[in-house]
């Protein structure tokens, strides 16, 4: 297996105030290509930062960040941008639906930043919606359907230009345990059948044990070295 | 009903104390609503300012002939003949032994606007010997009368600030002859401060108009005289054709010019509104909006969603009319009092000033009151809507 | 779907607030374009730049002798002169029957005005022919319903007609001028001078003002100093201007029409551009965390900015585009009852779009560059 990620000698700090609040310092992991890595631990131990980074909506102040082969850090605001587009799905914990759009229209956001013909995109939102078991909710607006329901919208948006990498922030926080699992399930199977590389940030244990591994972040860093390079 | 005061008073103090979360959005309410105010304000106090200063220069007790029928003195005609039959009539008041009359003869000729220096229209009014006398009020401050049978002129204050070519002391160049701007006389108030003045007989002659009046001025003993001298001119087949009523009610017949502005004021005003309504509007909802969690909490307690319907009320009424005083204060400093001139009725320039009168300002405020009544209105149905929800009192 | 769609859906989002802000833009621009429209009707008149006009220097209700017109026309420069009288007409009601009746002398009238009397060949010669006939502008012919051929009678509330002992003359309509904006034969009705001349009681012999044309614009100043020249210290001193400055200096009779106008107008667009302004911040800062989302998917800041801007430029326009149909509505209908029409002056769409344009760049930009400048982790409070 092939790294999609390959972090080296990370620095990150926020300055609050006339604090300065170090949350990495010099902290290196990889990740392969199809894995399906669930971050834990307690909070402001960096795990949302780490997402932030992954994930190009945040710099690292020092250090290398490769995926895929080539490195990230380096690159400007747009083209971080266009690199989400291309390489990123994205799961949030209260789904961030656009409230005035159908499903669909939802599900399509992300092809508007793609050259796809309008045929293709109806396709791509017709297979994602299936992937996601709803079909028959394409015309429903956000408001009108169950959390369940709209994180698996939210996770048809994130697959819908068929990227390498899902970035799941607590996607079952808001959910039921029932409701939580079907979640996790369809996530399961994105990175299964689909080969999808998953990355969860989560506080339970319980989804923690869909991932195929778990780490355990304090204080900026991995509590259990052997699953850090 | 106490207790409901209180609970209104405390819902508005919230309110007030959430202004700051959408200062610029109160700002842009109030100034909509000061600009339609000022823009209703401009266009009556014109109106009320033309109105006052027509219907304020005719007399009760003196009778004016014109031809029936004429709306303007420009194409009125009264002969040599009606003037001396007339000036015998009964309640006519002497002065020396001779009728305090006056017939008079009005030309137009062109004088220069100050502001657009452009030509306009000046009324030059031939005036009889007693025709000083008819007219109350009216001052010589700079120089002297004309003296009867000369080239000589006086001109009206009101005239002088508006328009250049008649200065006192200038020489005026009119159909070949020179004529002399003599003096200056005040009639506040009244359309004769925008005229000039000269003797009826040099008129005459000078515009090749020989015996030609268009009106009379007739001083009667009182107001009460009017009725039986008309009825005597009436009975008279030589004063066939002539219209005779008192002054005031000419000049009267002449302000509803005015009513043009009145109209355009309120449509202008109106519209105005109708956008000015869209930004109180818009504010009050948002301010419901923000508040909402407040207004949950409040109805949770035990607040009324009649003190949530009223405090929104005023808060909206408190924006419209700051609005309104806004507006109204512009008024004042911008145009109250100042002068400005159009063409009358009697096709001449009338020179008059702008006029807040009380009346006009307590229109304005309520026109205020009314934007922020139906400002507030939705918004505050909205607002006492809003159920005592513990989720979002929690949030 | 696409990024236009996505701006129409976000505009909408709270139906009531946005047809609350289309209404006030909309009003803007119909006060705009109503007022403008009025102001062009009253200020704009089909000129010709070699036509002139004399008038009496003292003013020009004064009147000149008959005299005057043929030592004008006799000038040199001069092409061709023509006469013109105020007859103080109206119909039936003297406040709302006026009518501006001129008399005329017909084949010069015809040779100076031209362009504006393009009628049929034999209304023409109807009208030259019939000394009691007249000429009336379209417009007041289907006001009052009256067909070529038949006799109205016209009243004065200055003249005395001689044969009738009254104020009273009937024409014979001979014909109809249609009158486009601006023409300057809009609302005229056109009789015989020489007609007029012999059935008055008094001020025979007597013009009104002497209009001509020039053998070329640049002899204007040249012909207006040797006519005023000709008729320097005689009874009737005479002041010749271009027809635009005569109808300009008319116009500014009325008052300082323009310096209203640009007040009204502008309080009217800073009202808006306020209530709009602060209603589009508002309304991009409760979106935040969307936009927050929409960057996070991959859409860049630049067409985030654009689309902020887009939507302020839809609200914009949409008012803007309310408004003026409104407006052409309103004048087309109020054109329909008495007085002059006033028609919707094409230019105002032009000025309304300048104005749409900067409105929307103007309450758009704040909250665009808000959204552009908008950092993921902000947006989304994820830290």
């Amino acid at each position: 297996m092939t790294d999609l990620f390959r972090l080296t000698d990370v620095e990150k700090s926020y300055t609050r105030g006339k604090e300065k609040i170090s949350i990495f310092d010099k902290l290196t992991m990889r990740i392969e290509e199809g894995d399906f890595v669930a971050i834990m631990g307690p909070s402001g131990s960096g795990k949302t930062t780490l997402l932030n980074l992954l994930g190009g909506t945040d710099k690292a102040n020092k250090g290398e960040i490769e995926f895929d082969g080539k490195r990230i850090d380096n690159l400007s605001e747009g083209q971080l941008t266009a690199w989400r587009a291309a390489n990123v799905g994205f799961i949030f914990q209260f789904y961030n639906l656009m409230p005035i759009l159908t499903a669909a229209q939802n599900v399509e956001l992300p092809l508007l930043l793609t050259k796809l013909s309008p045929k293709k995109r109806r396709d791509n939102v017709a297979t994602a919606l299936k992937i996601v078991g709803l079909e028959d909710r394409a015309k429903h607006r956000p408001r009108e359907m169950s959390g369940g329901q709209q994180q698996r919208i939210a996770i048809a948006r994130a697959i819908v230009s068929d990227p390498k990498l899902l970035l799941c922030d607590e996607p079952t926080g808001d959910l039921d345990r029932t409701t939580a699992d079907e979640i996790l399930g369809t996530l399961q199977v994105l990175n299964r059948d689909l080969g999808k590389t998953i990355i969860m940030v989560t506080h339970d244990a319980q989804a923690a044990k869909y991932a195929k591994r778990t780490l355990h972040l304090d204080k900026g860093h991995f509590v259990e070295s052997e699953l850090a390079a | 009903m106490a207790s409901l005061l209180n609970q209104i008073g405390a819902v508005t103090a919230l309110n007030v104390r959430s202004i700051p979360q959408r200062a610029w959005m109160s700002i842009a309410s109030i100034v909509a609503v000061a600009l339609t105010i000022a823009v209703l304000l401009f266009f009556l106090a014109l109106a009320q300012g033309l109105t006052r200063t027509v219907e304020g220069s005719g007399s009760d007790d003196v009778a004016m002939v014109i031809r029936s029928g004429s709306n303007a003195e420009l194409n009125s005609v009264v002969s040599r003949d009606q003037l001396t039959i007339l000036s015998s009539g009964p309640g006519v008041m002497q002065r020396a032994s001779r009728p305090l009359a006056s017939g008079e003869l009005l030309v137009i000729v062109d004088g220069l606007k100050r502001s657009t220096n452009t030509k306009a229209n000046m009324p030059f009014r031939g005036i009889g010997a007693e025709g000083l006398a008819l007219r109350r009020g009216v001052t010589i401050t700079q120089g002297r009368m004309f003296s009867p049978g000369s080239n000589e002129i006086v001109v009206g204050a009101g005239l002088i600030r508006e328009f250049a070519g008649f200065g006192f002391g200038e020489t005026v160049r009119i159909r070949g002859s020179d004529w002399k701007i003599v003096g200056v006389f005040e009639a506040p108030g009244t359309v004769f401060e925008s005229e000039l003045w000269a003797d009826v007989a040099v008129t005459q002659s000078l515009f090749n108009r020989p015996n030609a009046y268009q009106t009379m001025r007739v001083q009667l003993a009182s107001p009460e005289a009017v009725a039986p001298f008309k009825t005597w001119a009436d009975a008279d087949p030589r004063l066939q054709g002539l219209e005779i009523l008192s002054e005031r009610a000419y000049y009267a017949r002449q302000a509803s010019q005015s009513n043009q502005f009145i109209v355009i004021a309120w449509v202008l005003g109106i519209l105005m509104a109708i956008g000015a309504l869209a930004g109180a509007v818009n504010t009050m909802y948002s301010s419901v909006a923000t508040r909402s969690a407040e207004i949950a909490t409040l109805r949770i307690i035990g607040f009324s969603g009649w003190a949530a319907f009223f405090g929104t009320m005023v808060e909206a009424l408190a924006l419209s009319m700051m609005g309104g005083i806004l507006g109204i204060l512009i008024a004042f400093v911008a145009f109250n009092g100042r002068t400005t001139s159009t063409l009358g009725s009697g096709f001449t320039q009338l020179v008059f000033k702008f006029d807040l009168s009380p009346p006009i300002v307590i229109t304005a405020i309520v026109m205020a009151m009314v934007i922020g009544f139906v400002g507030g209105f939705f918004p505050g149905i909205r607002a006492a809507r809003q159920r005592p929800q513990l989720e979002l009192a929690a949030q | 779907m696409n990024d236009r769609a996505l701006m129409w859906k976000n505009l909408w989002r709270k139906p009531v607030r946005t047809i609350l802000l289309v209404v006030s833009i909309m009003i803007a621009f119909l006060i705009f374009s109503g007022i403008i429209s009025f102001n062009i009707a009253i200020s704009t008149f089909n000129t010709l730049p070699t036509r002139m006009v004399t008038l009496s220097k003292v003013n020009f209700t004064q009147t000149l002798p008959i005299a005057h017109y043929e030592r004008i026309a006799a000038m040199e420069g001069v092409a061709a002169a023509t006469h013109m009288n105020w007859f103080g007409g109206y119909f039936q009601d003297q406040q709302s029957g006026f009518l501006p009746v001129f008399a005329v002398d017909p084949e010069t009238y015809f040779q100076v005005y031209s362009e504006d009397l393009q009628i049929p060949a034999e209304q023409r010669e109807a009208f030259f022919k019939d000394r009691a006939s007249m000429l009336v502008a379209e417009p007041v012919a289907e006001r009052y319903g009256w067909r070529i051929g038949q006799r109205i009678p016209l009243q004065s509330n200055i003249f005395t007609n001689r044969n009738s002992g009254n104020s009273t003359w009937e024409f014979t309509l001979a014909g109809t001028i249609p009158t486009p904006q601006g023409s300057s034969q809009s609302g005229s009705v056109l009789i015989h001078y020489d007609y007029y001349n012999e059935t008055v009681t008094f001020g025979r012999d007597r013009i009104g003002w002497v209009p001509f044309l020039t053998k070329s614009a640049d002899l204007n100043d040249q012909v207006a100093a040797a006519i005023d020249g000709r008729f320097l210290n005689s009874q009737d001193e005479t002041s010749t201007q271009d027809e635009e400055t005569f109808n300009k200096s008319f116009t500014a009779q009325l008052g300082n029409i323009a310096l209203v106008v640009s007040l009204v107008v502008g309080a009217a667009f800073i009202a808006i551009l306020l209530i709009v302004g602060t209603t589009m911040a508002l309304a991009v800062r409760e979106r935040t965390k969307e936009i927050g989302v929409m960057k996070t998917l991959g859409f860049s800041s630049e067409r985030v900015l654009r689309m902020v801007l887009g939507e302020s430029m839809l609200l914009s326009f949409l008012g803007a585009v309310l408004g003026c149909g409104a407006a052409a509505g309103l004048l087309s209908l109020a054109s329909g009852g008495g007085g002059p029409p006033i028609y919707f002056a094409p230019i105002v769409l032009v000025y309304a779009a300048i104005i749409a344009l900067l409105l929307g760049l103007v309450t758009g930009l704040g909250p665009a560059l808000a959204a552009y400048r908008l950092s993921i982790i902000d947006a989304l409070g994820r830290r």
